[in-house]
């Protein structure tokens, strides 16, 4: 089983490892606990890359159980997350760890 | 104060349920507190450095370090719950079948109680990074003070305890005799759900594509984020919008964990010589995992070749059979074998069909003979390299309950190269080994050669010719008269009705090449296949 897992990721990187991500970036910041834009328009059918910046000093979690997402933003640090491509309609997204304040969506059109 | 208990709660009680399911899978194995204490500090100590690590683990590998930890992580876990399950399938046996002291004996000595010690690091790990940064976050100015947090934290954490303590409690009220049944299938569900949780990381990265996003949507009904939700989401993998290659991985994981445990737990070889024949087999046994499901066939294998170019959104209907021809007494004439499938392809890259065996030796009525589940597997995309592969992986159930189950897997190539008149010409190559298990099962592996070349002189007219082998003991091939060759003639076409449907047929004729053989071999086989 780990040998099939491990085997499988290295076919799998080396055929990714030249793909170049050529996806339409999307920037969220959050800062005090807020997502800034709380709304965000993409196009669907398509995939798109998101940054989340954290310009807060404490960690958050990205999170979005409709778009099957979550990955943790580091305090002061960004990470990426590829979305889709979507069906058209609208997706919520949290930050995990202030749950009340840190609430956005994407709409896709 | 109630947020953070809430939060921690949450993640607690996903680790809580699976330490849970892994005290009552190790019950009555000394030395398994130990272990499992070991692997819960352990755990809370690695849960500490990846917290620790958060910024440099999220910018390692060009950003998909988080995804690609979780991913290992998981799978890791995946592994040693799959090797728990296959040793408990083997040893299990002579537990039950030795005084329950002597079995206890049995589980002390050997039972690898570290693999489980690993799976409940593993998870404590993973759902404990998180909380550490959760706290972390309220701790360096959130909100609230440190009592607050202090008594958030620990509620939160006596309650996911309580839950996995009331999950282990109840699972020992079990009689001992079906517990190990019942973990056995529990680990299994856990096993799966996580190799499903593994994939989704993996799309996230964007390192695996999601073949389907969000297949079908059960949120109405359950959302993944309440408590039940995520409950079951770490008890049988449920997850409210799943993409396709979590499907996938799920399926691929229980099926191919499951046929180990059967393969592997099938009754002990009646011969000598187990041991080196399971050594060298090891590789048969990759081979199934990397098709990750599983498969079959009767006495004799089917004629028929199959081809590893997968039809998505599509169903089925088949009809194929073959009918012998030799001296009236040899017992070689008149064997008549008629299959009809049922198939479906739910998603991109995987071919399901369903089989009805019929067949009738030397005149007799005709019977049926055995059902069977056949898996196709597409490892390429169609077209992108200079062949085509696929796993082929079926399981058969024959009618009558004495006869020997079986498992048909290995690959199936093909390539378009060199051409006659102008024409292309297609090749295909099967290569696959059968294993019996269950009632009268053998150590034979037996291996199948298909082989068909034919010209591409139009869609409706495909001339060609195609080879056949068996061999009974792949180990102890034999002397070739043995063993079973033929070859002859094949046409192959199809006729388009879009948008109804295709109408695929062939038709071919066998030689037998040796005394093993029958001297003629009639085969056919019609399929419509109808987009949805």
């Amino acid at each position: 089983m780990m040998r099939c897992a491990v085997l499988s990721l290295v076919l799998i990187l080396a055929t990714q490892a030249n793909l170049a991500a050529q996806e339409a970036t999307y920037t969220l910041v959050i800062k005090d606990h807020r997502f800034q834009p709380t709304e965000i328009e993409v196009p669907a059918g398509q995939k798109i890359a998101l940054i989340v910046k954290n310009d807060d000093p404490t960690p958050e979690e990205f999170e979005s159980t409709e778009l099957r997402r979550e990955k943790v933003v580091p305090g002061g640090g960004q990470i990426t997350v590829y979305v889709g491509p979507l069906k058209p309609g609208r997706y919520e997204f949290v930050g995990d760890f202030n749950p009340k304040t840190a609430r956005g969506h994407i709409i896709a059109k | 104060m109630l947020g953070t208990a809430i939060i921690v709660f949450r993640e607690v009680l996903e680790a809580a349920l699976i330490v849970g399911i892994v005290l009552a899978a190790s019950s009555g194995a000394p030395g398994r507190g130990r272990w499992v204490s070991c692997g819960i500090a352990g755990g809370i100590a690695g849960a500490g450095l990846v917290a620790v690590f958060a910024a440099s683990i999220a910018a390692a590998a060009s950003g998909i370090g988080q995804e690609l930890l979780n991913a290992v992580i998981l799978l890791l876990a995946v592994g040693m719950l799959g090797w728990h399950n296959i040793w408990m399938s083997r040893h299990g046996r002579e537990l039950a079948l030795t005084a329950r002291a002597v079995g206890d004996a049995v589980i002390s000595g050997s039972q690898p109680l570290y693999v489980l010690s690993i799976v409940v690091g593993l998870a404590v790990l993973r759902e404990g990074s998180e909380t550490v940064l959760f706290l972390y976050g309220i701790a360096a100015g959130g909100g609230g003070g440190i009592g607050s947090l202090f008594a958030g934290g620990t509620f939160g954490l006596a309650g996911g305890v309580a839950v996995g303590a009331a999950l282990y409690l109840g699972l020992l009220r079990i009689p001992q005799r079906r517990l190990f049944t019942v973990t056995g299938w529990m680990v299994l569900l856990l096993a799966a759900g996580m190799a499903a949780q593994a994939a989704g990381y993996l799309v996230q990265a964007d390192l695996l594509p999601p073949l389907g996003d969000a297949v079908w949507d059960t949120s109405v009904v359950l959302t993944d984020n309440s408590v039940v939700g995520k409950a079951l989401h770490t008890l049988i993998g449920y997850v409210a919008r799943p993409d396709g290659i979590q499907i996938l991985f799920y399926l691929a994981t229980l099926f191919g964990i499951w046929l180990l445990t059967k393969w592997v737990g099938s009754p002990p070889a009646r011969r000598p010589g187990v041991s080196l024949r399971r050594g060298i087999e090891t590789p048969l046994v990759i081979l199934l995992l990397l098709g990750g499901l599983g498969a079959g066939s009767v006495a004799e294998a089917q004629l028929k070749v199959r081809y590893p170019i997968v039809d998505y959104r599509e169903v089925e209907i088949e009809h194929f059979g073959d009918i012998t021809f030799d001296k009236p007494n040899s017992g070689k004439t008149n064997i008549q074998r008629y299959t009809n499938e049922y198939g479906l392809g739910p998603l991109p890259g995987w071919f399901v069909e369903l089989g009805t065996e019929f067949q009738a030796p030397n005149g007799a009525n005709i019977t049926y003979d055995a059902t069977e589940i056949e898996n196709y597997i597409q490892l390429t995309p169609t077209g992108k390299y200079w062949g085509d592969l696929a796993m082929f992986a079926e399981y058969e159930m024959p009618i009558h309950r004495g006869d020997a189950k079986t498992f048909v897997f290995g690959p199936l190539a093909q390539t378009e190269f060199g051409e006659i008149a102008g024409f292309g010409a297609l090749h295909t190559l099967n290569l696959l080994f059968t294993k019996t298990v269950g009632n009268n099962s053998t150590d034979a592996t037996k291996l199948n050669v298909a082989w068909q070349s034919r010209l591409l002189i139009d869609p409706l007219i495909a001339p060609g010719f195609e080879y056949y082998s068996q061999i009974d003991q792949v180990l102890n091939p034999g002397k070739p008269a043995e063993q079973q060759h033929r070859i002859g003639p094949v046409l192959v076409g199809l006729q388009n009705f879009a948008p109804y449907g295709k109408l695929k047929y062939e038709a071919g004729y066998q030689f037998g090449l040796t005394s093993a053989t029958p001297r003629g071999t009639a085969r056919w086989r019609l399929e419509y296949e109808i987009p949805f």
